[in-house]
């Protein structure tokens, strides 16, 4: 197809720009506007921007509805949708720790096909992409998910949850079995109708061995890192502060962990990686991008303030305005010298 | 419900460890209910992360800011904020100043909200509010939204000393009677509240009541389990830890009546205000609130 060409704005990609240390100087000439490019591409979709919404902190969106501006969120990822309705964990559920906490909902959620009837028609309505997490105990049932919500309209990607830590039997063990990884990834590719990216745990000692192995399944992309296993105690009644004993550690105190985990996948696989844990600003964000990730989710910093978010896409454009850089010229840009 | 920075107005100290903050929330202040509450965000700390749940004590207008408006009763635009010292977050709110800012998600959760407890209410021959310690800040609201309806209305407040018997002055003059109680007997009965309640309830067997409950689990259970013996209709408010005070992150969770992925109902949304029919109350004490 013939296109008029347009003149060529210069797009540097090392970061500099040509007389851009007199940028600032009286008289000189102000440099051209650069418009830079955050949009992203995973598995052929297209997001208008890096920063999603972790799943199990956004609900299904609605609830942030009078707070945000949902429609300028890159993604929401929705709480874990399981086949069945799912009761979860009896309370204490939750626990603030220093930096962060710990949580053991137990993946309470309405099923899978409330949450096409009831949940995604709004979800739909918005800019922002739909991810659904999804989670089960066995693979069949991983299976049995994706094919009722295969019926739904308007999804981007499923999400599969194989690092809850906080149910019996259940994801975790997935996520870190390798065996069990590498079935459960092919099962739910065969039967996914939209791409498939899969949620990695964290608590692991190779974390480079499951991505590659999430890859070689057939996975589109890889999401890091879920929670972390922890625990508190209460001293005075010597009793657990959780219910389940154990919970999943989340928040900024996990985020140096996070991002090595995230450096080290990206570095054992070719597919794209959604960096997750403990972002809370632009920076934070930023860091994960240069370790890897093509986008990041922001997980508890909804819980405490929920204009993160847009406050990290504002962050990220500005980022790279100011280092006339894409997005894509970011990812894994990590300079080690 | 808006997220805002709002200032501190006052933080007064009162006895036994408890404060009164006020708040300056233009925004926010006109919209709440009775038995709603707030979250409060302690701002500049990464180490203390989640917003704080609280009930909100009174609403209440900024006379002088509103003196030139004299024919319309002036807007609301003052949150108060009764709390305890109890952990961590508690006492960095303890040491916020008179222009000191803070988060503020508010107004939050469904309260004790007039269209479903008028028909029992005007059935009632009195309402009693029934307070637990810090328990009372959720009770006053109603009770002056009761008074100016014309309804009779008693308060029933235990605490461990009479130092924890606060906001009774605010609550005087919305209430016909006054009983309360310390479990050292500093003042009032000697014992826990529901003692005096349970001596109100046998001996008035022929009148109606609607309960207002708000306080510690083994006392609400108490109070609940008189409620049920005397059938009278019983409101409680329940509290417990909040992650985010909007219904995403599931953490205050309680066992309700129901199966499945309806056996358990957040505290922040479909409460803090419950029928207490609807919850399930045998199951262990599930509610240890520290900070």
């Amino acid at each position: 197809m013939m296109r008029k060409s347009k003149p060529k704005r210069q797009v540097p990609h090392n970061g500099r720009v040509s007389g851009g240390v007199d940028a600032g100087r009286a008289g000189a000439a102000p440099a051209a506007e650069f418009t830079p490019q955050i949009e992203i591409e995973i598995a052929g979709v297209r997001f208008q921007n890096p920063v999603w919404t972790a799943s199990g902190t956004f609900g299904y969106g609605k609830e942030f509805a009078h707070l945000i501006d949902l429609n300028q969120l890159g993604a929401i990822c929705v709480k874990g949708i399981s086949p069945e309705p799912m009761e979860g964990n009896p309370p204490p559920r939750i626990y603030e720790t220093d930096s962060g906490m710990l949580n053991a909902i137990g993946l309470q959620n309405v099923g899978a096909k409330r949450f096409l009837s009831e949940r995604l028609p709004f979800l739909r309505t918005l800019k922002a992409r739909t991810v659904v997490n999804v989670f089960a105990y066995s693979t069949e049932d991983y299976v049995r998910c994706i094919e009722i919500l295969n019926e739904g309209e308007g999804i981007a990607a499923y999400e599969l949850n194989i690092s809850c830590p906080n149910t019996r039997c259940g994801g975790m063990v997935y996520g870190s079995d390798p065996r069990l990884t590498e079935e459960v990834v092919a099962a739910s590719k065969k039967a996914a109708r939209y791409p498939l990216f899969v949620k990695l745990s964290p608590n692991v000692t190779d974390i480079a061995l499951f991505a590659r192995v999430a890859e070689g399944a057939g996975a589109d992309a890889l999401s890091l890192v879920n929670t972390f296993v922890g625990m508190a105690i209460d001293v005075e009644t010597r009793t657990p502060r959780i219910s389940n004993v154990t919970a999943g550690l989340s928040g900024p105190g996990i985020k140096p962990v996070a991002l090595r985990m995230v450096y080290q996948a990206a570095r054992a696989v070719k597919i794209p990686i959604i960096g997750i844990g403990g972002i809370a600003s632009a920076e934070d964000a930023l860091e994960f991008i240069i370790a890897g990730a093509r986008a990041v989710q922001v997980g508890t910093a909804n819980f405490y303030d929920p204009g993160t978010s847009l406050r990290i896409v504002v962050g990220i454009r500005d980022y790279c305005r100011r280092k006339r850089l894409h997005l894509a010229d970011l990812v894994g840009s990590l300079r080690i010298r | 419900m808006y997220d805002e920075t709002v200032a501190v107005i006052e933080n007064r100290s009162l006895t036994g460890g408890h404060f009164l903050l006020s708040l300056d929330a233009p925004r926010q202040a006109p919209g709440v209910r009775p038995g709603q509450f707030a979250m409060v965000r302690i701002l500049g700390r990464s180490d203390v992360l989640l917003r704080r749940p609280m009930s909100i004590f009174d609403v209440q207008a900024r006379a002088a800011a509103q003196a030139g408006s004299p024919r319309h009763a002036p807007a609301p635009r003052i949150i108060q904020l009764l709390y305890k010292i109890v952990g961590r977050g508690t006492r960095m709110m303890a040491e916020l100043k008179p222009g000191d800012k803070v988060g503020l998600l508010a107004p939050l959760g469904h309260g004790f909200f007039e269209e479903e407890y008028l028909p029992r209410a005007h059935e009632s021959d009195e309402i009693l509010h029934v307070a637990g310690g810090i328990g009372i800040a959720a009770l006053l609201l109603p009770a002056k939204q009761l008074a100016e309806a014309g309804f009779k209305q008693r308060l029933f407040f235990g605490a461990r000393t009479k130092d924890d018997l606060v906001g009774v002055k605010e609550f005087k003059p919305q209430v016909r009677a006054m009983l309360l109680a310390t479990e050292n007997g500093s003042v009032g009965y000697r014992g826990f509240v529901t003692r005096p309640l349970e001596e109100y309830l046998t001996k008035h067997t022929n009148r109606k009541f609607l309960l207002m409950v708000c306080g510690p689990w083994a006392m609400l259970r108490a109070t609940v389990e008189l409620a049920k013996r005397f059938r009278h209709p019983c409101l409680v408010s329940m509290e417990n830890r909040m992650g985010c005070g909007l219904g995403v992150c599931l953490g205050c969770s309680i066992r309700v009546q129901g199966t499945g992925h309806e056996a358990y109902q957040r505290v922040c949304t479909e409460g803090p205000v419950f029928w207490a029919e609807k919850i399930v109350w045998e199951t262990e004490k599930t509610l240890g609130i520290r900070d």
